[in-house]
């Protein structure tokens, strides 16, 4: 649970997105497979860093990775607040009429695959991959935990349980924004939900240019 | 992807927008609290917000009880995502067991990040750690000498990127 704050900031828009793409009241499934994609790259990465010892390695290794990722989120959070009102003729990402035309059918070919909701699980996976300060400091910690086991074995196992009890840690925030953002019950007015698509690629654009400066 | 019978016109597909907005206003006031606990908490937690420790040119000294507690960080340019050796030194300061130091940049919290430093001389001390990178880009960060029995120091300082 630390950094509540932390956690909601960077990674509130993604949630609160996620949550404006889905068929209303239908949230909870998607988001818990988003989380569970999330928490799936941090015990692998704990695996790693457990296994090997050594932060650093790793971190220098996924650096590039994940400035690419950043730019993925933002671009997909742009996507996903231009599909939403129609600007752009590409549907709901993730919901059951998606049909991808053009350049981005190649791009969410697989995803389009997947039946929804379940697509959210491998975005899960991809982002998990965006550079956080927490992340980091959780896998410094999986790192010295595994070097202190004195078995490389039993340092991976040491690593990938604390990233897995890390990423549980931020999941009740997540969950509880991106339910509220899920909530319907004010009265339809486009103009209101058009501004919501403007915050989002605000958002996206603010994460493209974190990833361009990273 | 087969039509559900369900399906409406892309252009009729406006769900009730105001759970969405709530929830992005939600965010965006959190945000705001975040980003200004960030830069008032150091004052309110009692921790300095500004640089005292230019640890890039050589090491650090801060007074502690009656002697003084000294901070190197090597190699340098002091850098993010490096493994770093910590190395304290005391001057008439005693240490009922072996210090520590907590990282962390003033007013985020970034989780615990400490390094435990072991003798390596009379009043020498040294460790390795790692300063992670904070995506927001902010470089400045805090070295919390904790000294068992007498007390703790703090330095803050820039780190490069």
């Amino acid at each position: 649970m630390v950094g509540f704050g932390h956690c909601v900031g960077m990674c509130g828009p993604l949630a609160v997105s996620l949550s404006l793409s889905l068929r209303q009241g239908k949230v909870l499934i998607p988001h818990l497979l988003y989380h569970a994609g999330r928490i799936t790259t941090y015990a692998l990465l704990g695996a790693v860093v457990g296994l090997t010892g050594s932060f650093t390695g790793v971190a220098s290794r996924i650096a590039g990775i994940q400035k690419g990722v950043m730019i993925f989120a933002g671009v997909l959070i742009i996507l996903m607040g231009l599909a939403m009102v129609g600007w752009i003729p590409l549907g709901r990402i993730f919901t059951d009429s998606f049909r991808p035309i053009g350049f981005f059918s190649r791009a969410f070919r697989r995803l389009n695959a997947a039946p929804s909701p379940e697509a959210c699980y491998p975005v899960g996976l991809v982002l998990g991959l965006l550079p956080c300060g927490p992340v980091y400091t959780a896998l410094v910690a999986a790192a010295r935990a595994g070097m202190e086991s004195g078995e490389p074995l039993q340092g991976m196992f040491t690593g990938l349980w604390l990233m897995i009890a890390f990423g549980l840690g931020t999941v009740p925030a997540l969950l509880l924004l991106g339910r509220i953002a899920g909530l319907g019950w004010l009265t339809k007015r486009e103009v209101i939900y058009r501004l919501s698509s403007v915050l989002m690629v605000a958002l996206g654009v603010y994460f493209i240019v974190k990833a361009v400066l990273f | 992807m087969p039509c559900s019978p369900n399906d409406r016109p892309l252009s009729r597909v406006v769900p009730k927008p105001h759970g969405g907005l709530v929830g992005l206003l939600l965010c965006l006031v959190v945000m705001g609290i975040a980003l200004c606990s960030s830069s008032g908490g150091a004052r309110a937690q009692g921790a300095p917000a500004a640089v005292d420790c230019v640890i890039q040119t050589g090491p650090c000294t801060k007074t502690l009880a009656d002697g003084t507690v000294t901070l190197d960080i090597t190699p340098k340019p002091v850098r993010a995502m490096r493994d770093l050796t910590f190395t304290v030194t005391f001057s008439r300061v005693k240490a009922a067991h072996d210090p520590v130091i907590d990282l962390g940049m003033p007013g985020m919290i970034m989780g615990p990040n400490r390094v435990i430093l072991k003798r390596a001389g009379d009043t020498t001390y040294q460790g390795t750690g790692v300063i992670v990178r904070c995506p927001s880009g902010r470089r400045t960060w805090k070295a919390t000498v904790s000294v068992p029995g007498t007390g703790s120091a703090e330095f803050v300082f820039d780190v490069v990127y």
